[in-house]
């Protein structure tokens, strides 16, 4: 036990000892950040690089409907007087004004009927201008045909008609205690929780096979298990590196706490005062969350079950991780460098891929099969279980796959550590998985 | 001190190293030297056959007693080399605060100490042998097992390398020696054991296997430049210059009587057995696999 300590407190220094893991841990919050505000900036230059305004001829040949092309900031409108006359006076028109307009609209005469418009151009036309003149010409269109119904009061039918659902969703407890959930809430803090596992995994899943794969190059390896019992060390490797990983997330957590309140007190009254279109675009975003959602949202925060939710995190964190991270390590000791891993590591990475998809589709369906299949899978349980469990999974569903994983996990370990007791030693072969069974076997 | 036998890359080898012995480890590449060394690290298993270390069969304990330099050396390279040594004498169970003396000490013997808080990397090849055989050293194992100890070392370290050995023996460390090295198997081993294609091809001290591979060879000089004449029933000539020469015994002759016979001829003024080298030996014995092991 004072070994495996030891080596797990090498491990984890001589990762978090590096300057590269000290810039990285304060980098990415940074990076985060700014790939949160890219499309937010991206939206507001655009916006104001398009200053330049279309002119637009318009050909109407039916009763007045050019009046529903609102001009615009962008788009202006020219009629052309020429009622009666044939289609090519369009061309005639572009050619006669020149360089001025950007493309004519033809309105025909049975328009109300066919809903059919045309427009002629030398260039193509882009897609927002289309949709613009869709837009004006489909409403006025659909005003004009309800109209010919001749129904009274129909603008106030129609306000009528207008119905936005409110769904409240009340859990029952045993007791019959009403509390109220939010199917928005628990999906995000699903997919939240499964993202973490899956990147946790994968990535340091990666720093444990570099590390493996380190030792063996440089052959300090010889030496060490020349101390220690193989499997300690690869213990001592995946306990060690996974410290790393939560001292990294711990350092996020504060970083992206921190710096989301400081921005939240000053910047934001600051940048909001300074590029008024960038956050009106901003705002645009989550206006789908009116009033009445929000606060069934904040109600909801009180009706997930926080501690179990907690419980179930760690347990699959732990499972989905050794039984991952130990992989990666028997397959770090089966090649003499990190970028002859891939043969290995591919079907690890497809897995956890599987594993994510999965996730995301269950997070519309989470009690179908494929859900609570793959929530038993031991490979898949980690990520999908995750989605699942806001929704209330079952409790011997809960209890199947976690003894699934934890038995999964054991087995693979108890694997790998042959697999690494012997790869560790030997260099030069390229080796596949028929040797790796091979040295499963051996003595 | 050891036992062992079978194995696929050793086949019923079975060698005694006398405890504060220094024992060479001989044999060609791929005879099983490292398969050997190995199993005496408890880094493998044998698949048949017991190592005994002072008559108690090995177990997981013992690695502490063990000291061992890999031939292929290896360090952390990112890691200071003050750390890497406590580190390394740590998991081999040492206390803290007696492996960071016991590094200071070493590391000042070694002329390291202003080395001690670089990183491995910036220490050039040399320094990073001697590095390395401190951390082999540092928690005063009893056993101590170097591959090729002197490979990568300048002549001078080398001999104050040799100088640390034999006084690692002196305070009553065993030392199994592995090499291709004759020359250093001359200098400080007194027993050795040649493996070859997986057998003990021979066993035994140094003296011992030297006197049982003599040719029967004499180096003689004379005191006057006269060359040396054939006497084909006494001795043949390899060599004859004025005033020396090497022959080897015919058949059945005593060096005693070769020496009379020459004595009553010539005005003799040294005569030397010539005993073959372990460069000689190691050479006959490896490319004659046919050749009976000799006990």
């Amino acid at each position: 036990m004072k070994r495996l300590r030891l080596i797990i407190a090498h491990e984890y220094m001589m990762i978090v000892g590096k300057k590269s893991f000290i810039i990285m841990t304060l980098l990415i919050p940074f990076l985060i950040v700014i790939a949160g505000a890219v499309p937010v900036l991206i939206a507001y230059v655009n916006e104001q690089a398009d200053s330049n305004v279309e002119q637009i001829a318009v050909l109407d040949k039916s009763n007045g409907l050019a009046g529903a092309l609102v001009p615009t900031d962008k788009y202006k409108f020219i009629p052309i007087n020429a009622a009666g006359a044939p289609e090519t006076a369009a061309r005639d028109f572009y050619k006669k004004t020149g360089d001025g307009i950007t493309a004519v609209v033809v309105i025909p005469e049975d328009v109300e009927k066919t809903a059919n418009v045309t427009i002629y151009s030398e260039q193509t036309i882009d897609v927002s201008t289309k949709e613009y003149i869709n837009r004006c010409l489909g409403d006025t269109i659909a005003a004009c045909r309800l109209a010919s119904h001749n129904i009274d009061n129909l603008e106030q039918i129609i306000d009528e008609v207008k119905v936005n659902v409110t769904v409240n969703s009340i859990k029952w407890d045993e007791e019959g205690n009403e509390q109220a959930t939010s199917t928005e809430l628990s999906m995000i803090l699903g997919m939240i929780l499964a993202m973490i596992i899956y990147t946790f995994v994968l990535m340091y899943g990666a720093m444990i096979m570099n590390s493996v794969v380190e030792e063996k190059t440089n052959r300090i390896v010889e030496v060490v298990v020349s101390s220690c019992r193989p499997v300690e060390l690869m213990f001592g490797k995946i306990i060690g590196v996974g410290l790393v990983g939560i001292t990294q997330f711990a350092i996020w957590v504060v970083i992206l706490g921190v710096g989301g309140t400081i921005l939240s007190m000053i910047g934001l009254s600051s940048i909001a005062a300074a590029q008024p279109a960038a956050m009106e675009a901003a705002a645009t975003a989550p206006s789908s969350v009116d009033g009445s959602g929000l606060q069934t949202m904040l109600m909801a925060f009180g009706g997930v079950n926080y501690g179990s939710l907690l419980v179930n995190f760690v347990l699959y964190f732990i499972g989905g991780y050794l039984l991952y991270g130990s992989l990666f390590a028997a397959f770090g000791s089966a090649v003499d460098q990190a970028s002859d891993a891939s043969q290995f590591t591919t079907p690890i990475i497809l897995f956890m891929m599987i594993a994510l998809y999965a996730g995301i589709a269950c997070a519309t369906n989470p009690n179908g099969p494929m859900a609570v299949w793959c929530s038993m899978i031991p490979f898949t349980s980690p990520v999908v279980m995750m989605v699942r469990l806001p929704y209330d999974v079952p409790l011997w569903q809960q209890a199947l796959s976690v003894v699934l994983l934890f038995a999964t996990a054991l087995a693979v370990t108890w694997f790998a550590a042959r697999i690494y007791r012997t790869g560790i030693l030997l260099y030069g072969k390229k080796r596949s998985f028929k040797d790796l069974f091979k040295w499963v076997l051996n003595k | 001190m050891k036992q062992y036998s079978g194995h696929r890359a050793l086949d019923g080898v079975s060698m005694n190293v006398p405890e504060g012995c220094i024992y060479g480890l001989l044999g060609p590449n791929g005879a099983g030297k490292t398969s050997l060394i190995r199993i005496l690290n408890m880094i493998t298993r044998a698949d048949a056959g017991e190592v005994l270390l002072n008559g108690e069969p090995l177990r997981e304990a013992h690695v502490e007693q063990i000291g061992y330099l890999p031939e292929e050396r290896g360090l952390y390279k990112k890691m200071k080399v003050g750390d890497q040594i406590v580190y390394l004498a740590r998991l081999k169970g040492m206390e803290r605060d007696a492996a960071v003396k016991a590094m200071h000490e070493w590391l000042e013997r070694f002329d390291l100490t202003e080395w001690r808080s670089r990183k491995v990397e910036e220490l050039s090849k040399g320094m990073q042998q001697k590095v390395q055989f401190i951390a082999t050293v540092l928690h005063r194992p009893r056993l101590l097992i170097f591959d090729e100890p002197f490979s990568g070392f300048d002549p001078v370290n080398a001999e104050q390398l040799k100088g640390e050995i034999l006084r690692l023996r002196d305070e009553g460390a065993t030392i199994l020696f592995s090499t291709h090295n004759m020359g250093s198997v001359e200098d400080v081993c007194e027993r050795i054991t040649l493996i070859n294609k997986s057998r003990v091809a021979l066993e035994g001290s140094v003296k011992e296997v030297k006197r049982n591979h003599k040719k029967n060879k004499l180096s003689v000089t004379f005191d006057h430049d006269v060359t040396l004449e054939a006497a084909p029933q006494v001795f043949d000539i390899d060599v004859a210059t004025p005033g020396s020469a090497v022959i080897h015994l015919a058949k059945g002759v005593e060096m005693r009587d070769a020496i009379t016979f020459l004595n009553e001829r010539y005005q003799l003024t040294g005569v030397t057995e010539l005993l073959p080298s372990m460069h000689e030996i190691f050479i006959e014995t490896v490319t004659q696999p046919q050749q009976e092991a000799t006990a």
